[in-house]
């Protein structure tokens, strides 16, 4: 069984103001510029950490894979010269939903699976990962996925309680971190209090799907259900926004900058979007899902068809981000329980 | 986990290469000879790609045009399509460019040994199945009747003129060159590489046909191969996708479930064949109702 204890929020607190002054520490901060939305980023201080936020626009993969990845610099004055650029140092990450941590172990497979992303993987052994019991609000939908629950891969994980924090161990960091922080073994009852807040929150999560994702791989696998692709497409911008917030969308495309003095610069990996019109179009001018519902159906067959056949799991986990980023106003629980109804529909008995 | 070896430990960083040989072909294409530190061999199988960049203005996967068979360099045949191609049309001898790679999956020699080999080519696609054709000429005696169909547009746009005459000359080499349209110098054969193709005369069962062309020219060429009593095990394509990180990770390559740059680029017809997004093996518009 997993080792539980007590904390409480002064204790957390001065745990949190030593990893600051230790190491980066990054954590969910109100965005100046636009209150009542959150953000990833580092903490100066421990009063920054926003304990209650609901969700981030972008997810925390961004601290394992930049949104501008600097691989390595060139410089050809001379004889060409290049030098990689390093994947950066030891980091705390706290406050992570379960959803954006079972986001960060899809990715973690995925870019393990060989060959592997060696950049990811490095990034990704820096980091200590403190995740956070969450709030739902109407675009959630873990509980669809499976991911309400979710703890790996976090090293320690906290339900906000009335008297501090239940602290679950997920792993040896985890229990050194709480090797020099004030903490009491959690009673049956503590664990009781930490069961009922994710019980509530279950309850709180009201968008749901109508089917299970094995059955939905299925659906999706049989097909027919182009009337749908066409009138999503119908809707759609292309413009990318549901790949860029999704945390576990992982597409990128590699190109070069130049110096102003023309023999300098860097090579860098920045994320793309399987939703733009020339994600899939070679040299030649052939476009290989050239038509905009050809590109909509890829994203849902990458995410519950694909990735879920290859990794055992599907590459959604319920955040909701994509539906309250869409400019058009889609929402992915809606379109897929479309899909699961065209089906139905289609296979009256 | 294990320690990275190979493109795992390199990553994205390219080795440098230095360019030998770079001559114009045509008026779309140059041929480049080229070499890696210390001699390194490329260590490639025929059929699969490298990634080959330019500082500063980017990198783009190439087909590799020689066979491991013949010493320390390598070989690319290069169309001039973008901006990175651009740049490697106006390079010199002696210069450097950066090579990742070799990446994906080559022909299946395994299978291919021994039997007869029925090899299409339409327009460049001439290129990757050269690596294939000169390792087979370097290991004659372990393969079956040698077919060698290429198709190209007109006679200026013929890639690997020496090595057509060469193969033309051998005995063991049954070579047919077509062009859609002859010139007034043109004494070969013109219309469609399928036509040729119709025409042989071919033991199926134990005949393996390779297909690497435009996407008009594979269902076309299945198509002709089927007549003869192929099938889609015996047929292999070569395909073509817009590769990033040759590793199955950037997406651009992805058809379907599949990674072009790591399950293929050379698969196996029957694995295409339920895959809609293999336009290659199905007419693109009616059969997308998936």
């Amino acid at each position: 069984m997993t080792a539980t204890h007590l904390i409480s929020e002064d204790a957390f607190a001065s745990l949190l103001d030593r990893l600051i002054q230790d190491m980066p520490v990054m954590g969910p901060v109100e965005r100046r510029d636009q209150p009542g939305f959150y953000r990833f980023d580092r903490l100066e201080k421990t009063a920054d950490l926003q304990v209650a936020y609901t969700t981030t626009t972008i997810p925390p993969k961004k601290f394992f894979f930049p949104p501008v990845d600097e691989m390595f610099t060139f410089d050809q004055s001379g004889p060409l010269h290049i030098e990689e650029q390093a994947e950066g140092s030891p980091f705390v990450l706290v406050g992570v939903h379960p959803c954006d941590l079972a986001a960060i172990e899809a990715l973690d497979a995925a870019y393990a699976f060989p060959p592997a992303d060696m950049r990811w993987i490095r990034r990704r052994k820096q980091a200590v990962i403190i995740g956070m019991e969450c709030r739902p609000d109407d675009y959630c939908f873990c509980t669809s996925l499976g991911t309400a629950d979710a703890r790996a891969p976090a090293d320690l994980f906290l339900t906000p309680l009335d008297e501090g924090y239940l602290a679950e161990v997920h792993s040896p960091m985890g229990s050194v971190l709480l090797s020099d922080t004030a903490a009491r073994q959690a009673t049956k009852n503590d664990r009781k209090a930490a069961e009922q807040v994710l019980q509530r929150k279950i309850e709180a999560v009201t968008a749901r799907l109508t089917t299970s994702v094995s059955q939905l791989a299925d659906i999706l696998e049989y097909g027919g259900l182009t009337a749908v692709w066409r009138e999503t497409a119908e809707r759609c911008y292309s413009c990318g926004s549901c790949n860029i917030t999704c945390p576990t969308c992982f597409c990128f495309s590699i190109e070069d900058t130049l110096d102003a003095d023309l023999s300098g610069g860097q090579r860098q990996r920045s994320w793309d979007a399987c939703q733009l019109l020339d994600f899939a179009r070679v040299a030649g001018g052939h476009n290989f899902r050239g038509d905009r519902w050809q590109r909509v159906r890829h994203r849902w067959h990458r995410k519950f068809l694909y990735l879920y056949r290859r990794f055992g799991r599907p590459y959604c986990t319920g955040c909701g981000r994509c539906s309250r980023a869409c400019t058009a106003d889609i929402n992915i629980v809606d379109i897929t329980n479309r899909l699961v109804a065209h089906f139905q529909q289609e296979h009256k008995p | 986990m294990k320690e990275p070896t190979g493109y795992e430990k390199l990553g994205y960083v390219p080795e440098i290469a230095h360019v030998l040989k770079a001559v114009p072909m045509t008026e779309q294409e140059i041929f480049l000879d080229l070499r890696l530190p210390g001699k390194t061999e490329l260590g490639h199988a025929p059929g699969q790609f490298v990634q080959v960049s330019l500082m500063g203005i980017g990198e783009v996967p190439i087909s590799i045009c020689s066979s491991p068979t013949r010493g320390d360099t390598f070989q690319l045949c290069i169309r001039e399509a973008g901006t990175v191609t651009h740049g490697l049309h106006r390079i010199a001898r002696y210069a450097q460019l950066g090579i990742r790679g070799p990446f994906g999956k080559g022909f299946p020699l395994a299978e291919l040994f021994g039997r007869d080999l029925v090899l299409v080519a339409g327009g460049l696609g001439i290129a990757p199945l050269r690596s294939l054709i000169t390792y087979i000429l370097d290991r004659r005696e372990d393969f079956g009747r040698l077919i060698v169909i290429y198709g190209g547009k007109n006679p200026r746009t013929l890639l690997f003129k020496e090595d057509l005459a060469d193969w033309d000359k051998r005995s063991d080499v049954e070579l047919i060159v077509t062009v859609d349209r002859g010139d007034e110098t043109w004494q070969g054969r013109t219309g469609v590489a399928t036509e040729p193709l119709a025409e042989l005369d071919l033991q199926a069962v134990n005949t393996r046909a390779v297909v690497i062309g435009p996407p008009v020219l594979y269902r076309f060429a299945a198509m002709a191969l089927f007549e003869h009593g192929l099938t889609p095990e015996t047929i292999f394509f070569s395909l073509e996708r817009n590769f990033h990180c040759g590793i199955g990770k950037c997406g651009h390559c992805q058809l379907n479930d599949l990674y072009v740059c790591q399950d293929g680029p050379v698969f196996r017809l029957a694995r295409l064949l339920d895959r809609i997004e293999a336009v290659e093996a199905w007419a693109p518009e009616e059969d997308q109702d998936r």
